[in-house]
This record gives C-alpha cells, sequence and structure tokens, in this order.
C-alpha cells in the first residue's frame, strides 16, 4: 500500500542521461526551470516541450513512470487550472453562461501555468529518476563546497540528506510491517469518521517514532565505530568527473534559454 | 480443513523493473489441529505465504479458502477473519505501543468489540498462556521489558483474540535458549488445546520436536510436504535447498554408518530410548 509512492524515486537503467555527471544535471536543471519561466505564449513552450520529450527519449524512463510523478499533483493541477481558468476576466469572452464567463486571457493564463507546473514537475523528477540519490547529494556538497569559506556546512548538509534519503525506503518498509501487524489486531486504518482515524494512527506512530529512534542511535554508533568525523580530510570512493557528455548538455540545455526567449518573440 | 491454499501466486511490485516473483503457483491445505511447520532457506517466501493466510497481502493469482470460503471474495469481512486467524509477526515485539502491557494485549479484543469484562478476562487469560505474570508486570511499560518479555506480551495481544489458527513467523528469532523453550512449550500446548498452528522456523529441532506436518519452500514453490518422518527421510533434498535435518536424525546417521542396530529417527526422546535399550542389552524399559 504505502510502497506505491515514487518520491524521489531512482529508476535503475544505463542511458546517456543516468551516465550524466549529478552536478551537471542539478546545474542544468536549475537552467531548465529558468527556461520554463521565461516561456512566453504558447509558443514560448514549444522548445522546452521538444527539450523535454527528447530528454525522456534518452533517459530511458518509461513515459508512464513519468506520469506517475504527476499523480501526487493532480490536486493542485486541477485547482491552478480552474482558478486561472474562471476568475481572470480580462480580455474577450469566449464563454459565457450565467455568472459564469470564460476569457481569452483567462484560457491562455490556465494553460500557461499549468503546463509550467507540469514541466517542472517532469523535469525535476527526470533529475531524480536518472540520478542515485546518494550521487545527487555528493553533487550538491560538490557544488556548495566553495560556500564552506564562510561557513556554510556543506558536508554535514549533505551527509544529512544522504541518510535522510537512504531511510525514507525503510521508513516507508517500516510502516507497513507495523500497519500489517496492528491490522492483524484488527486495527482498522481507513474507515470511520476524522478523529477515530486520527486515533488509528497511534498503533502506527508510536512503533515507527521508536524504532526511527533507535535506527538513529544505531547508526550514529555505526558511523563512529568507523570513525567518522565529519567532512575534515575525508577523501571519497567515487569522485566525480565531467565528461564530453556533460558538455554536450551544457551546450543543449544552454541554448534553451536563448531558444525559448525567441520563440516567445514570435507570437 | 481450517485453510487452503489453492494455485496462489504473489509477485512484489508487478509491471516495474523491481517486480519479484515471491510465490509461485502454491497449493497447500492445513487441516485442524495441524501443527504445520513452515521451512525453506533465507527469502524463499515463507513469510509471504504467511500474510496471504489471513488476507493481509491478496494473491496475485489463485485463492485462499477459509472454512471453505474465499477470504478475498468479501473485504468487509477480512478483519473478523484476522480475529480467527492470528498472525504474529517476526520480531512483534516491534509492534507494542500502549502504555502498560495490560493495554497492549487489550488492543486486539477491544477492536473486536468485547465488553470490558470479557477484555480483562482474556487479557488475564493470554498472560497465564504466555507465563507473564499480571500483578508483577501488568501495569509495566511494555518498553521496561527485556527482549523475551516483549515477544510474549506480544504473542499474548494475538492470542488474546483466542484465534482458531495461528500463525507464528519465526517466533524463536533471536531469543535466548530459557525464552526459547518457554515459547515452545507455550506453542505445544496451545496446540494441545485445539489451536490449529503453523509455524515458520529456521530450526529443524524445533521443528523436529513440534511439527504434526511439515511443507517445505523453495525459491518461492512449495518442495515437497509431509509427515516430519517422511521429510527428514530426504536429508540430500533438504540439503541441497540450504536446509538441514535435526540434529538427532544426523546423530542416528553417523551411528547406522558406524554399524550400530539403530532406526532413523528425529526426535530426542525416541533416540535416547533406542541408545539406552541398546547399551542395557535389550532389556528393561527407559523413560
Ligand atoms: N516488499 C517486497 N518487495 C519486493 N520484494 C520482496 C518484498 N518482500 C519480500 N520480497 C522478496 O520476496 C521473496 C520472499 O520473501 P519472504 O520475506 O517471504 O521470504 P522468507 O522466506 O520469509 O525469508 P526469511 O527466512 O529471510 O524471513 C524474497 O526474495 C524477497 O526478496
Ligand atoms: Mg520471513
Amino acid at each position: 500500500m504505502l510502497r506505491d509512492i515514487t518520491l524521489g524515486q531512482y529508476y535503475p537503467v544505463d542511458s546517456p542521461i543516468h551516465r550524466l555527471d549529478p552536478r551537471t544535471k542539478i546545474v542544468l536543471t536549475i537552467v531548465y526551470i529558468v527556461a520554463v519561466f521565461f516561456g512566453k505564449g504558447l509558443l514560448g513552450y514549444l522548445p522546452t516541450l521538444l527539450f523535454l520529450l527528447l530528454i525522456i527519449k534518452l533517459s530511458g524512463v518509461p513515459f508512464t513512470m513519468m506520469l506517475k510523478s504527476l499523480r501526487p499533483l493532480r490536486i493542485l493541477l486541477i485547482f491552478t487550472f480552474v482558478l486561472n481558468l474562471f476568475f481572470i476576466s480580462s480580455g474577450e469572452v469566449l464563454f459565457r453562461w450565467r455568472f459564469i464567463q470564460i476569457t481569452k486571457d483567462g484560457l491562455s493564463h490556465a494553460l500557461r501555468f499549468s503546463l509550467r507546473l507540469i514541466f517542472l514537475v517532469l523535469g525535476t523528477s527526470l533529475m531524480t529518476l536518472t540520478t542515485p540519490p546518494v550521487a545527487l547529494t555528493d553533487g550538491l556538497e560538490s557544488l556548495c563546497s566553495p560556500l564552506k569559506k564562510i561557513g556554510f556546512p556543506a558536508h554535514e548538509m549533505a551527509m544529512m540528506m544522504t541518510i535522510a534519503l537512504r531511510f525514507i525506503p525503510t521508513l516507508i518498509e517500516e510502516a507497513d510491517k507495523i500497519m500489517k501487524a496492528q491490522s492483524a489486531r484488527g486495527a482498522d486504518f481507513s474507515s470511520g469518521s476524522v478523529t477515530s482515524r486520527a486515533r488509528a494512527m497511534i498503533p502506527l506512530l508510536v512503533p515507527l517514532f521508536i524504532s526511527a529512534f533507535r535506527r538513529a542511535g544505531d547508526l550514529a554508533f555505526a558511523m563512529e565505530a568507523r570513525c567518522y568525523r565529519g567532512g575534515e580530510g575525508r577523501t571519497r570512493l567515487h569522485i566525480l568527473k565531467f565528461r564530453k557528455g556533460d558538455a554536450v548538455a551544457f551546450v543543449i540545455t544552454g541554448l534553451l534559454i536563448p531558444v525559448t526567449i525567441f520563440a516567445g518573440r514570435l507570437l | 480443513m481450517a485453510l487452503e491454499l489453492q494455485n496462489v501466486s504473489h509477485t512484489y511490485q508487478p509491471n516495474t523493473p523491481f517486480s519479484a516473483v515471491a510465490l509461485d503457483n502454491i497449493s497447500l491445505s492445513i487441516e485442524d489441529r495441524d501443527l504445520l511447520a513452515l521451512i525453506g532457506h533465507t527469502g524463499s517466501g515463507k513469510s509471504t505465504l504467511a500474510q496471504h493466510l489471513n488476507g493481509l497481502m491478496k494473491p496475485t493469482s489463485g485463492r485462499v479458502l477459509f472454512n471453505g470460503k474465499d477470504i478475498n471474495e468479501d473485504a468487509s469481512r477480512l478483519r473478523e477473519l484476522r480475529f480467527q486467524v492470528g498472525l504474529v509477526f517476526q520480531y512483534p515485539e516491534y509492534q507494542l505501543f500502549e502504555e502498560t502491557v495490560e493495554k497492549d494485549i487489550a488492543f486486539g479484543p477491544r477492536n473486536m468489540g468485547l465488553s470490558d469484562e470479557e477484555i480483562k478476562s482474556r487479557v488475564l487469560g493470554a498472560m497465564d498462556l504466555v507465563g507473564l505474570n499480571p500483578e508483577e508486570i501488568g501495569q509495566k511499560s511494555p518498553f521496561e521489558l527485556s527482549g523475551g518479555q516483549m515477544r510474549r506480551v506480544a504473542l499474548a495481544g494475538v492470542l488474546a483474540m483466542r484465534p482458531k489458527v495461528l500463525v507464528l513467523d519465526e517466533p524463536t528469532a533471536g531469543l535466548d535458549p530459557r525464552a526459547r523453550s518457554f515459547l515452545l512449550s507455550d506453542i505445544k500446548r496451545l496446540h494441545r488445546e485445539g489451536t490449529t498452528v503453523v509455524m515458520i522456523s529456521h530450526s529443524m529441532d524445533d521443528v523436529a520436536a513440534l511439527a504434526t506436518r511439515i511443507a517445505v519452500m523453495d525459491h518461492g514453490s512449495l518442495a515437497m510436504t509431509g509427515t516430519p518422518a517422511e521429510i527428514f527421510a530426504q536429508p540430500q533434498r533438504l540439503i541441497q535447498m540450504g536446509l538441514n535435518v535435526p540434529q538427532v536424525s544426523l546423530l542416528a546417521g553417523r551411528l547406522i554408518a558406524a554399524g550400530l542396530p539403530v532406526k532413523p529417527c528425529f526426535r530426542m526422546e525416541e533416540m535416547a530410548d533406542q541408545l539406552a535399550e541398546l547399551l542395557k542389552g535389550g532389556d528393561g524399559d527407559v523413560a
């Protein structure tokens, strides 16, 4: 039941996108986000759409898997669309029925904002789907390390993120197990009023917290037993290296912003 | 016939790169008053099978019958079924959550909607069954107890529902010898008093001591079923599947190989009787 969540899930196949340096993917995701925000008019989104389709094709991640990452957002998407559609009253009126009216501006706003949201989610999920979480935090640490000079704890932050990411599936699994164990004693998590459902969570949450604290303690001991003392002077097993593919990725994605701006002007 | 599996298969996370077949076309029937031991190497699908018995997991294909009725036919009856087929998970002590031991054991009966008096008597009865003293630890927090005591509290939590079938997933894992023999005698007693038991175990000695029937799993399929005598008579096959025979069977094998007139056996008492007879020169009755 709980296992179906695809939060930041890595899709393990080999592809040109998977092989890119995580730093490249992080920086280029930011570039991509900027490009999405530069898009003007529906034509302005065309380059982004083509770019996105190209990357999805290259990444080897099935399209259905991509669509799954949109599922948690469906309510927000519908809201964005409906609010913009009905509550923007400027521009030419396309349709009117009693107090409901749809204008040209409203329609184009609704489409643009929803598309923007979809593009943002798809682009960022593509990053997490093609990069193992540990590589992602390594990349972040490396990108943030210049900030160490002004006292920013880049290593500690990256370590905390790595641990948190590492334990999400474990905790989900644990929650699943405890839920089953309590269901075996007749616990009912899915029916009843809001308060009775909230109360039904106690048998799940208490053991889950206890086990999370126990795990945290165990992990701290295990790390100390292996002489972990923070990032100072630590060497790496996997050294990040830029390759030719990264240069190509930078050029292609770098072009996305000017092309988007240009396409927006054409309208 | 209490429980019956008909061609049950289960695939974890189907249609993803992570998909794994955990059960492959399993047909097995568990008769009333059986004490069925489920054995198999790590990852052979024993825990997955156990969770099918009370509807916590649904077969990808196939049916699970309880008293002749498909348990997954009517999802609203599943909760009721779980009161009759009690499942104790591996390391059940991690599911304790209440402030006191008594309240924790009462969780199941309370979910059944019983009266306060009935709940109280069931809690005391269950504590008695697993050898916990209500006066001594009934009001304690479950988190103050030792691992072995916590395990018995968790077991009592399921027993308090008075299930007709009790499914135990590696009940003795991680216990010291004393706690282990206590728990095994609890199980033996429950079985003697009429509960049908399914017990998953990695200890062939425990299985030899308790089981009336054995089912052997191998890579998700059911490799053998039979009485302990039938199963333990095939040490080669068991070893091939990453299992073993009880120490006593090994001993019998060695004695036979050394030319002593001993019959193959797997229970400690049987072996002791044979040896005593042999050493005394054939006369006398030894208990
Ligand atoms: N939640 C899950 N998702 C994917 N695969 C799983 C999951 N749970 C178990 N499996 C796989 O299913 C198979 C059977 O697992 P199961 O836990 O039933 O084995 P088991 O016989 O109980 O093993 P053990 O003796 O270690 O407890 C294993 O290969 C395991 O990797
Ligand atoms: Mg198991």
